[in-house]
């Protein structure tokens, strides 16, 4: 027995309204989207929903006090605020990168890294 | 660094902005460019925008904020253009022609002037507070615009609150309802004026819907409670001409209030050098080569009209930096011959002039939501567009050809709607 369900991609500031008909987590058609990532979205969504996270650290050294931060692959939707925790338990020291990894394993076993998305010199005191 | 006195072109602001008009300055032959930035880096307001959707067209990729200025830095870095931070333009005196003085302080060579012959304005934009909108009540402490709370969790490393009530649904609001939310305080609810939210669709479904946080349309704030900080603010419904039903307003109590109402083209210098300024961008008026009312001086980026993509910012900059980079090697007045008068739904466009002949880029905003509208320019463009929405600006190019054949002395841009 297929439902249809209306979902909003996130994937790019589009935003495109999908319709996604499916039995189940089986997705029969997906309508709406304007690009293939649309589809690819709403299968994900009905089986594991995720969303990337950015966020920021701790940073000593540096010219301001945080660093900001990002995973390398969507984390699941329903972890997001325990790995939100998780993360703020990192401290960092400058020099760093912009692409250093910081984490190698944000959720378990998962291979998300957690990486620096700007980079900072080293400020003497 | 070795602070000249005189520059063929100085750019004020190191954002976006700055750094692509550089680049269009620098990629049509102007070698001494010099960028003044007020903050300690580069890279203006993206430094704050740690979240991703920036370069989707520019790099084809979704970047994070800082991401796309270190990628932009680096390539104004490889053309070795001067940079000076913690620079502060005090004011700009224009000589005449191909002569304008800039007052400059800064902790590395204290107070200096600098002569140029061309200027680019790229600032940036200010938000609007509490003060824009009459917010009665008592003045505590806890209530911020949403940028000021943005730059204070994202670089200062302060939380602005533990239970947080956000007036206004656009981005920078929704994008903080989530921020405060993942770094542990507790977001009360997003309260949005209009009927409608203009932020992205995206954007309520992973800050809001994600979290739980409930989205209160036609709802104002209609008081602050507090002695030396924020207790509670009353929210009160709307009617359908935007007055409060006050019979119906509930109180919340909060801790702290963030502001996302709006935000305004920073014009202190603007105003200073007599720039005339556009009633309803709040920015400079430009010609089609985004030149100021005085010659030689142009503006590009949020400090001409608020943008909503930084891409467009970029695009929008590196036109800017090719017109004054033209302008350097031939200092000619403006010779637009057409006016592009804002029609039927078009809250305003930019460039309101333009050059039989030429290639433009126009840029506008419809004042209402459509699903399903043309735009027309004249009877020499149309473009379809399946959604013109206020809080997304919508560009489009017209091609040399199609104003060759135009002759008259003025055209109107509507977008009307389908069916």
């Amino acid at each position: 027995m297929s439902i249809k369900t209306p979902l909003t991609c996130v994937c790019c500031p589009f935003g495109c309204r999908l319709e996604v008909e499916h039995e189940g987590n089986t997705v029969i058609t997906v309508s709406g989207n304007r690009c293939p990532r649309g589809a690819k979205y709403a299968a994900q969504e009905l089986v594991d929903p995720r969303r990337s996270l950015t966020t920021t650290v701790a940073i000593t050294g540096a010219s301001i006090a945080r660093l900001p931060v990002k995973t390398t692959a969507p984390v699941p939707k329903n972890r997001i605020c325990q790995i939100a925790r998780d993360i703020q338990q990192i401290r960092v020291q400058a020099p760093v990168s912009c692409g250093d990894v910081l984490c190698d394993a944000v959720d378990g076993d998962s291979g998300i890294q957690l990486v620096a998305t700007r980079s900072f010199a080293a400020m003497s005191s | 660094m070795n602070l000249k006195s005189h520059y063929d072109l100085v750019i004020i602001g190191g954002g976006p902005a700055g750094m692509a008009a550089a680049m269009g300055a620098r990629q049509n032959g102007v070698g001494d460019i010099l960028i003044l930035e007020r903050e300690d880096n580069m890279g203006g307001i993206l430094q704050q925008c740690i979240h991703a959707g920036f370069g989707l067209h520019v790099f084809k990729e979704e970047l994070t904020g800082p991401e796309y200025a270190h990628r932009y830095l680096q390539r104004v870095i490889e053309n070795e253009i001067a940079i000076l931070t913690h620079a502060c333009v005090l004011d700009i005196v224009s000589q005449g022609t191909a002569c304008h003085e800039l007052y400059i302080a800064a902790p590395s060579v204290g107070l200096h002037t600098v002569q140029a012959r061309a200027v680019i304005l790229a600032m940036g934009c200010r938000e609007r507070t509490r003060q824009a909108i009459h917010i009665p009540g008592s003045r505590p402490s806890g209530v911020f615009t949403a940028g000021c709370a943005q730059k204070m969790t994202n670089m200062m490393g302060v939380l602005p609150g533990k239970r947080i009530a956000i007036l206004g649904s656009g981005d920078i609001g929704l994008i903080m309802a989530r921020r405060l939310t993942l770094e542990g305080a507790e977001v009360v609810g997003v309260f949005e004026l209009m009927p409608y939210s203009n932020g992205l669709t995206r954007n309520i479904v992973q800050c809001l819907d994600d979290y739980g946080i409930p989205l209160h349309l036609s709802t104002t704030v209609s008081h602050i409670y507090g002695d030396t900080r924020l207790t509670s603010i009353d929210v009160t419904p709307v009617d359908d001409s935007l007055k409060p039903i006050s019979t119906q307003k509930r109180n919340i109590p909060c801790d702290t209030l963030l502001l996302s109402i709006g935000l305004i083209p920073e014009t202190e210098l603007a105003v200073k050098l007599g720039i005339a300024l556009h009633p309803r961008t709040r920015g400079p008026i430009v010609n089609s080569r985004l030149e100021t009312s005085v010659p030689g001086i142009f503006a590009c980026g949020n400090v001409l009209h608020v943008h909503d993509l930084v891409d467009f910012v970029t695009k929008e900059s590196l036109r800017a930096g090719h017109a004054a980079a033209q302008w350097l090697q031939n200092p000619s007045q403006c010779q637009d011959n057409i006016n592009v008068i804002p029609g039927q739904n078009v809250g305003y466009c930019l460039p309101e002039t333009v050059i039989r002949g030429a290639e433009h880029t126009i840029s506008l905003r419809v004042t209402k939501p459509l699903y399903g509208a043309t735009l027309k320019l004249g009877d020499i463009l149309t473009k379809k567009l399946p959604i013109a929405i206020p809080s997304e600006m919508i560009t489009f190019t017209i091609s040399a050809d199609k104003l060759e054949k135009f002759d008259g002395s003025q055209l109107t841009l509507d977008v009307i709607a389908n069916g």
